[in-house]
């Protein structure tokens, strides 16, 4: 990183080149601040630097991260780099390619191996809408809301649950 | 809460296979549901979906009639440390604030975490160096929770979790080994070193790295994906097979060579044991690890094993408060503790 050459405080963005008395040129490597005060203006950006340049790629990859975003939770994949965690089952498909090389670091494999789950996987999602149902039926007896409580029995028994609860 | 704190579960008998190397095998499933939300993006309603939804499963399978399902209020500190000290339920599961719930079976073999980094993590615990138990235990369990609930799941990845270090069998399986003659010989490090290099994970439990208490060290899977469960437990079998030997050929030179200064170590321990009058709970955790080796060793025949293994949990702080059932400050538990170990090892 280079530093303003007139305030030294400062990183140089700018490079500036000035004619003495003599009609020698020097180049001088000046800070946004300093060219603003004095109405310098730049040659070229000092493009070469490389903690300049690194720091606008970091933010250029996290405005990208950014846009990449789970539609079903909402995460995007910069909040997952920061937090590390995913939002939801759905992120793995909307995050696919930039998770690659993180299961490749991680893993040193991107393919799954071993138990699966096939059957009973409609009847599972079916059992799950059923539970939401027992646990909505047992609120509404709680509450003594014994109309809903019926139209809820109704919905249970609709979606299979011989279990009569 | 319904705790039996002097009761120890089945898996801290000491009856297992190589009981004088290995304390236990764990195999542990995560596992979350399809369509509720990750822990990051949560609702308190999805929290409480969870819960119960497991609760109806465990219900339904019968596991709920063998156990017990404690939720928040039950789960606060220190009765939730109860459990972390018997290796029962994560640390960061305790602390974090609100609905979850932790299945633990009347045995102690079998406990499930709900709402922890995943909806649910389910773990068997097996006595000594057994993973066909602990293998078969859990996979019984996730069969009988698959048929009630629907698993996030892809061909691709596996089992869906929250933290992709977790995905595919996201299984962790591990075995806690206790290595006192490798300690002693500087030998330690070599074993680490190796088993990180074959993709394993070696961890000091009571403390980090080389600062580990009691020479009590958790060997377990790194990676879950592109590995079958068999293929995992295969490695980490071979692997334990071998830190087994190389302890128990150290212990063999120990012996040979240096056996009246291993005697010294583990009468000195006992002794100070049986005399303490104010023990902390990291000195007992130091002590009663030598005097299992002088068990193992055959160099102290009046206790067993297990009793020793038993006692590594019942000093610890939340254990020992359960047990004289009474709210103390450290000072006092510290006095208690001694008192304690004092009148279990009274022969
Ligand atoms: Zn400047
Ligand atoms: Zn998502």
């Amino acid at each position: 990183m280079k530093m303003c050459d007139i305030c030294g405080k400062n990183e140089a963005t700018l490079k500036v080149r000035q004619m003495d008395k003599e009609g020698r040129a020097t180049e001088l490597n000046v800070c946004a601040e300093c060219a603003r005060q004095r109405g310098l203006s730049g040659v070229e950006e000092i493009k070469s630097d490389s903690g300049a340049v690194l720091a606008e790629l970091r933010s250029k990859i996290e405005k990208q991260d950014k846009e990449i975003v789970c539609v079903r939770c909402g995460m995007s994949f910069a909040e997952f780099k920061r937090a590390g965690r995913l939002g939801c089952a759905e992120c793995y498909r909307a995050f696919h390619q930039q998770l690659q090389p993180i299961l490749r670091r991680l893993h040193g494999a991107v393919q799954h191996v071993g138990r699966t789950v096939q059957q009973g996987r409609k009847r599972a999602q079916e059992r799950l809408e059923v539970q939401r149902l027992r646990v909505e039926l047992e609120k509404a007896i709680k509450a003594e809301d014994y109309e809903r409580a019926a139209a809820l029995r109704d919905r249970l028994k609709k979606a299979g649950d011989e279990t009569g609860t | 809460m319904k705790l039996v704190p002097e009761k120890v579960g089945a898996w801290l008998l000491g009856t297992g296979p190589d009981s004088e190397f290995v304390i236990s095998t764990r195999v542990r499933f995560a596992r979350n549901l399809a369509e509720v939300p990750f822990s990051p993006r949560m609702k308190p309603a999805d929290g409480e979906l969870v819960v119960e939804t497991v609760r109806w499963a465990l219900a339904d399978s019968g596991y709920l009639n063998q156990g017990q399902l404690f939720t928040d209020g039950m789960l606060s500190e220190p009765d939730g440390f109860y459990f972390v000290e018997r290796h029962l339920a994560s640390p960061d599961f305790i602390t974090q604030k609100n609905r979850k719930g932790l299945y633990v079976s009347d045995d102690e073999t079998i406990s499930l975490m709900v709402n922890e980094e995943d909806h649910i993590r389910f773990q068997a615990l097996a006595s000594g160096f057994d993973f066909a138990t602990a293998f078969s235990k859990a996979s019984a369990l996730d069969e009988k929770l698959e048929g009630q609930l629907s698993y996030a799941f892809s061909p691709e990845l596996g089992f869906l979790t929250a933290c992709p270090t977790n995905v595919g069998t996201a299984m962790r399986a591990s075995v806690l080994l206790h290595l006192p003659a490798l300690v002693l010989t500087r030998e330690i490090e070599k074993v680490l070193r190796g088993a990180y290099a074959i993709g394993l994970l070696v961890r000091g439990i009571y403390g980090e790295g080389s600062e580990t208490r009691g020479n009590l060290f958790q060997v377990s899977n790194r990676k879950t994906l592109g590995q079958s469960e068999a293929e995992i437990i295969e490695v980490l079998t071979s692997t334990c097979r071998q830190i087994i030997d190389y302890e128990h050929k150290a212990r063999q030179f120990l012996m040979h060579n240096l056996r009246v200064e291993v005697e010294d170590k583990v009468f000195r321990s006992l002794g100070l044991l049986r005399g303490a009058r104010i023990i902390s709970s990291e000195e007992a955790t130091n002590l009663l690890a030598t005097v299992r080796l002088g068990v193992a060793l055959g160099i102290i025949n009046e206790l067993k094993i297990a009793e020793v293994s038993q006692l590594l949990v019942l000093v610890r702080p939340a254990n020992l408060q359960a047990i004289l059932g009474e709210k103390m400050d450290a000072a006092e538990r510290d006095e208690r503790r001694a008192t304690f170990i004092r009148q279990k090892l009274v022969r």
